[in-house]
């Protein structure tokens, strides 16, 4: 795709998911710790399948979560941005991060834009969060993000039978705590 | 790219376009796997949210790898009757033509007409050496299908998880064989 969005920040590269990033997305879904709150751990093939939903969702929607690169290793370091899948609870911005990428910061940098670009160029007027109840790292950076709980909701299938808290914040309240922060 | 649609080829069949798939054609897609006695051979009935994803990662393969299975479309009426063509996803057997057509589109001989013509474009486009087919070892039709074809029993196969429960029957025929079969015809 020659039109696809690409953001970046002091640290990182985000763009559409790339075939090469698989062996890093492959390690990822197989880290038992990284994955016990997004689904669960899996072995390649299922990664395969669910690695071409987000180039899939990007090609007829135009938007899905980005791939994150690290600018000064160009090594992949997880995905997030924007989610919606059939059923969905809303307007997403979710993260899923390598662990190469924890304890600095990364999931902020990467989110803070990928808010943006949800509210100016796709024009939604939420975002939320899924966050398991049991993820306390989630649940901080949703809070440093300003999201606070919303509610609770069952999720759709395959995770028919996992029960989040849904965070989230509207676009005007991103505006403002956004304005005050770089005030 | 336009959005909405995956990149790639458009086959006409006579009877039948082939083309990659379409969010359009989601509702018709879905019909088809909650239709759970006539999806029983291809892993069973699933709900929305499961086959969206499926057909994003169709999809993502169609934009990524630049093959997939082709969204099946009547001509005559415009409908999404099924999906035909390679899959190849990782861990799989083999190289596969596969079939899923709609249950009222069955007994015309659509799988037949839209899986020659994915035979064809697999073997002279994507060059392919050798076509599998993947087949519940309860699905006659399927292998009806796959004799119609020139296929050939080969052996029992399992696929990767989370399909690996029982083994399928893994048919198919080399590109050499494909090809004297259709040079026969002509």
């Amino acid at each position: 795709m020659t039109d696809s969005p690409r953001l970046e920040t002091e640290r990182l590269i985000l763009r559409v998911p790339q075939l090469g990033d698989f062996e890093r997305y492959a390690a990822l879904l197989a880290d038992e710790e990284a994955c016990r709150f997004i689904g669960g751990h899996m072995p390649r093939p299922a990664a395969w399948r669910r690695f071409l939903q987000m180039p899939g969702a990007w090609a007829v929607q135009g938007f899905a979560m980005f791939s994150v690169i690290e600018k000064s290793t160009g090594l992949w370091l997880g995905q997030l941005g924007p989610w919606q899948p059939d059923g969905w609870p809303g307007t997403e911005v979710g993260w899923a991060l390598h662990r190469d990428a924890w304890g600095r910061g990364i999931a902020q940098e990467g989110a803070v834009a990928a808010i943006e670009w949800a509210f100016d160029a796709l024009g939604w007027d939420e975002v939320i969060h899924c966050i398991d109840a049991g993820n306390t790292a989630s649940q901080a950076l949703a809070r440093r993000l300003g999201s606070r709980v919303l509610r609770q909701t069952h999720m759709p299938a395959p995770y028919e039978h996992v029960v989040v808290d849904v965070w989230g914040q509207t676009r005007n309240e991103w505006r403002a705590s956004r304005r005050g922060a770089s005030a | 790219m336009t959005i909405g649609e995956a990149p790639g080829p458009q086959i006409d069949t006579g009877r039948l376009l082939l083309r990659p798939p379409q969010r359009d054609d989601f509702d018709a897609w879905a019909a088809m796997m909650a239709d759970g006695e006539h999806v029983r051979f291809i892993g069973g009935p699933q709900p929305p949210s499961v086959v969206w994803r499926g057909l994003m990662s169709m999809i993502g393969m169609w934009a990524s790898e630049g093959f997939a299975m082709f969204s099946v479309i009547e001509k005559a009426s415009g409908r999404w009757v099924g999906r035909v063509g390679p899959w190849s996803p990782h861990g799989w057997p083999g190289t596969e033509v596969g079939w899923s057509l709609a249950r009222d589109a069955c007994g015309r001989g659509y799988a037949f007409e839209a899986a020659s013509a994915a035979m064809d474009w697999a073997f002279v486009t994507l060059g392919w050496g050798r076509v599998i087919h993947t087949i519940e070892p309860q699905n006659e039709a399927s292998k009806a299908v796959a004799r119609a074809l020139g296929s050939t029993y080969i052996e029992e196969g399992r696929l990767p998880e989370p399909f690996h429960a029982s083994p399928v029957e893994v048919w198919g025929q080399s590109r050499e064989q494909w090809l004297a079969r259709r040079g026969a015809q002509a």
